[in-house]
């Protein structure tokens, strides 16, 4: 018995060890919102993110430094590391937003509001901790379901670091921290870097593996900036230069994080512009394709990837043919005054699970609202983007199996019935057991989001229905922040918990929250039967 | 000429007693003692003990002086080690057997030359190529490329709708009146026969053509063979050779290919596209008809097994099957599977050695054919060769032996009686092996 309470003594020194590492990365980060907050002279801003930044850190510091242990983790621990490191930086970048929130003198806030507008500042919600929190998990997750109901009134510091946290969160935290770090034997950071992303080695080391994302990531992000900086400029010359900067900054990041944080009050239908709304598909697409597909293009020039690749490929044939099928339901539907507008920026931003809004869901009818849950938000962008939802790839495979089951009662019983998937041939063992995992993540996925959805609609407002019960279940549960208006911060804290977690394990994939309930109830200790 | 041959199998003791009839100085090195006892007792060449990789080893069988180091071991790093080795140590030229086909295809971006290897030789690769060949000409029990695209050897086997059943060969020569092809040598009842204008030809008879591009299309018309258009090939066996055929006729025709080892087979089919795998026994009378044999236009079985092969072979042929082609590597069994109604066969070792008799030793015997005894050799005409410019029929050639084939300027003629042999021409000679001497003699 001491033994086994030694073990898992263990196996939280090692992980609170490495979640040191995570929170002492965290606390540099804040820097960037403190430094954007002085630009802008918001002074109270800048000392929130100081606090907040130095207790990270701090906290991190005396995590990392002080336990001392020798053991090296396991797989399990890995994907635990993955969910609980999420957590906590889910809750240490929380502080911003309720120090903020405190420390703000009410006459301070009123001057982050837009001069015409006649709200209150919305900075003043974050005083509940739980809509702080809210706010850092959608933000870190790259969801994007809000609390701040009116963005531009919380203060720019405070909507640059909702979107930088979009940003880092994209990428991945523990992909950072790998290439930051650097302290992380090969093993490890295998393990961490396999519990976060998509697994997928692209140099011979971790290190450098994820050195690469990120170079990649920062080149695609400095791309958007440049392309809407220059598209906004031409499509809407009037518009202020200043916060043409600051909004192509702040949107470069939550589009290629597939985040959807937005500086303005209405998201991207806040420019009132046709054009603007196209010239936002891009980024979004951008965003929705693999990492290691952008790697492949451009490290190894390999161009023909892009229409090789069956993830690249399937997601560009979607977003076309998904947004006119959900163009021609809003047509039929009529509650629309411009269908094929909003129904192929809907579509892509639900696929690509972005979460830019410019429509008002609530008002969609049934058929058009199931149609782009269930093609477009369940199954979300490319495995090793920084998309959330099941993946197209899963969907894809799951589709071959089912072909493939079929064809196999035409061939004879002792031939060998290979199947060919994403330029790979597996055999009927390598099959069976891809479709098991693929099959089985969908199949939890799809629990995870009906269950939300009944919890959903006994704890909405009675003014919403079943379908957007089901839409907002499924936005929350695929990091995409889509809203037909049940998220607000007078919802119930019920429901509120329920999505903060829904975020957490679609971001992670829901496996690591599992292992990490198991590791919580049972202990690490294998089940015997 | 010093040729050591480094191998561990089959090849190395074929070579070598092929070899030793041409050439007088053969070193064999092999691993395995008793083997090598009975090779030197049967054919009396310098044997040497060990591991071909070793510079003790090769020095022992005299590298320093050798002419051609052939390595044809079973494994293929060992094969390159000892070509490295070899050259470093003095053989003039390597030739190295591989098993990779990646060798192969990339022969000239990766250079072994540069390295010490002169030349690659796949026999499982060259057997592949060969039921290329013969997938694309069904009717033809034997197709052997003699010069480029411009010269083939083929055999046909005279059955009861030929017109010119007997007829003599004169009689049928109204209808050889172009100058595409013609008959080089007949296997009647395990004999060859060179043909004389007298000569009558019977049913049954393994007629060899040697024929133009253009000619390939008149010897079926000649022998009153109708195309055959083949589609669905079932490949038994998945040895090297099966899954070389796989590789490269899968984009061409629909193969079935069936493997005994369920390892093997899912090896296979994880790896070639275009095919279809089967895991069972190639022997198995249930499972063949259960694959429905009867729907195949060519049953190719390449197992490691002869008696597997020609077994299959025969099943097939009985489902009527139009096309079988066995592989049988015991050449004592030649005879029998002809005569028992296999179509055609393919040699592995048959096709290593005339590989390396046709790029390395040029001037000498060319090729080898299935049960026949007589050799094509290769030679070339000199300037003041008492031969020049004097048609063939006046040359009062050898009885047995007939020139069929001329090379000129890089293009390949038939020699009918009224051709004129010029200097350099390269001149394919057909003969028994009793008027060898005679027609080597006649070219000096």
């Amino acid at each position: 018995m001491n033994l086994i309470q030694n073990t898992k003594f263990d196996t939280f020194k090692m992980i609170f060890k490495q979640i040191g590492g995570l929170l002492i990365i965290l606390g540099y980060t804040m820097v960037v919102p403190l430094l954007v907050s002085l630009l802008y002279s918001e002074f109270y801003s800048a000392l929130g993110f100081l606090i907040s930044g130095l207790i990270s850190y701090l906290i991190g510091f005396f995590l990392n430094k002080t336990i001392q242990i020798a053991k090296v983790p396991l797989n399990r621990h890995a994907l635990i590391i993955a969910a609980m490191g999420w957590l906590s930086i889910a809750i240490m970048g929380a502080l911003p937003f309720f120090i903020i929130a405190y420390i703000t003198p009410v006459e301070i806030a009123q001057q982050f509001v837009p001069s015409l507008a006649d709200y209150q500042s919305s900075i003043f919600y974050f005083k509940n901790p739980l809509h702080a929190l809210f706010e850092s998990m959608s933000g870190f997750t790259t969801t994007g379901l809000t609390m701040a109901v009116h963005e531009p009134s919380i203060g720019k510091g405070l909507i640059f670091y909702r979107c930088f946290s979009q940003w880092i969160g994209g990428a991945g935290f523990i992909v950072l921290a790998l290439a930051v770090l650097n302290q992380s034997s090969g093993k490890i950071a295998f393990l961490l870097y396999g519990a976060e992303s998509s697994g997928e080695r692209l140099r011979p080391t971790i290190i450098e593996t994820a050195r690469s994302i990120w170079k990649i990531y920062l080149v695609l992000t400095l791309f958007s900036f440049v392309y809407l900086v220059i598209g906004t400029y031409f499509i809407l010359p009037e518009y202020n230069l200043l916060d043409n900067i600051f909004d192509s900054i702040n949107h470069a990041m939550t589009g290629q994080s597939t985040g959807g944080f937005s500086t303005l009050d209405d998201s991207i239908a806040g420019y009132n512009s046709k054009a603007m709304d196209m010239l936002y598909l891009l980024p979004m697409v951008l965003g929705a394709l693999s990492l290691p597909f952008y790697f492949k293009v451009f490290y190894e020039k390999q161009i023909k990837q892009f229409y090789k690749n069956l993830q690249t490929r399937s997601i560009i044939i979607t977003c076309i043919f998904g947004g006119i099928i959900l163009s021609f339901l809003l047509l039929k539907s009529g509650v629309i005054s411009e269908p094929f507008r909003v129904g192929i920026f809907q579509f892509i931003s639900a696929l690509t699970t972005t979460g830019w809004q410019t429509s008002d869901v609530h008002i969609w009818d049934a058929a058009s609202v199931t149609f782009i849950v269930m093609g477009a938000m369940i199954v979300g962008g490319a495995a090793g983007a920084t998309v959330g939802g099941i993946k197209i790839i899963r969907i894809l495979l799951i589709f071959k199996g089912l072909f493939w089951h079929i064809n196999n009662y035409f061939s004879s019983e002792n031939s060998i019935k290979v199947v060919k998937f994403n330029e790979k041939r597996l055999l009927p063992d390598e099959m069976n057991r891809e479709l098991a995992v693929a099959a089985t993540f969908s199949f939890i996925y799809l629990v995870f989001v009906l269950t939300s959805t009944f919890i959903t609609y006994y704890f909405m407002g009675t003014e919403y229905s079943i379908t957007d019960a089901l839409f907002e279940s499924a936005s929350a549960q695929g990091t995409v922040g889509l809203s037909c208006g049940i998220t607000n911060p007078e919802m119930s804290p019920v429901l509120e918990i329920t999505y903060i977690i829904q975020m957490w394990a679609g971001r992670l994939e829901i496996i690591p929250i599992l292992i990490l309930f198991r590791t919580v109830f049972l202990g690490t200790n294998p089940k015997v039967v | 000429m010093k040729i050591i041959i480094a191998g561990d199998g089959e090849v190395g003791f074929y070579l070598a007693e092929l070899l030793e009839k041409e050439f007088q100085d053969i070193t064999l090195i092999d691993k395995q003692r008793d083997k090598l006892a009975i090779v030197e007792n049967k054919l009396g060449i310098a044997t040497v003990l060990g591991d071909s990789t070793s510079y003790r080893v090769l020095n022992q069988a005299g590298v320093q002086n050798a002419d051609l180091l052939i390595a044809v071991t079973s494994v293929e790093s060992t094969n390159i080690t000892t070509c490295l080795i070899g050259k470093k140590l003095g053989a003039k030229s390597t030739i190295a057997r591989i098993n990779n086909m990646e060798y192969l295809v990339d022969k000239d971006k990766l250079d072994l030359r540069d390295l010490g290897i002169d030349e690659l030789v796949s026999p499982e690769s060259l057997a592949a190529r060969e039921v290329k060949y013969l997938l694309k000409s069904p009717v033809l029990t034997e197709v052997f490329n003699l010069y480029k695209k411009d010269l083939y050897m083929m055999g046909v086997r005279v059955e009861d709708d030929a017109t010119i059943i007997n007829k003599s060969i004169a009689e049928s020569a109204h209808l050889l009146t172009n100058s595409s092809f013609m008959i080089v040598a007949i296997l009647r009842n395990e004999k060859t026969l060179i043909p004389t204008g007298d000569l009558h030809i019977l049913m049954g008879d393994l007629l060899y053509f040697i024929a133009t591009d253009q000619g390939k299309d008149k010897v079926l018309e000649y022998t009153g063979k109708k195309p055959i258009l083949i589609k669905n090939v079932l490949v038994i066996g998945g040895s090297k050779t099966g899954k070389y055929i796989a590789l490269r006729l899968g984009e061409y025709y629909n193969i079935k290919l069936v493997e005994k080892n369920l390892e093997k087979c899912n090896h296979l089919a994880r790896h070639i596209p275009n095919v279809h795998f089967v895991c069972g026994d190639g022997a198995d009378v249930g499972l063949l008809e259960e694959e429905k044999i009867s729907d195949y236009d060519a049953v190719i079985s390449v197992t490691g097994s002869a008696e597997t092969n020609i077994f299959s072979c025969l099943l097939a042929k009985d489902h009527g099957v139009k096309k079988t082609i066995a592989m049988v590597e015991n050449t004592g069994l030649f005879n029998y599977s002809q005569k028992m109604g296999v179509d055609t066969l393919i040699n592995k070792k048959m096709a290593a050695a005339n590989f390396v008799f046709r790029h390395i030793l040029k001037g000498r015997v060319l090729a080898q054919l299935y049960g026949i005894e007589s050799e094509i050799q290769e030679f070339i005409v000199k300037e003041d060769s008492k031969i020049t410019n004097q048609s063939i029929k006046e040359l009062n050639f050898p009885a047995n032996a007939i020139i069929s084939g001329v090379v000129r300027e890089g293009r390949g003629y038939i020699t009918l009686g009224n051709f004129k042999l010029k200097a350099n021409d390269t001149v394919f000679v057909f003969s028994l092996p009793e008027s060898m001497k005679e027609v080597v003699a006649f070219f000096k």
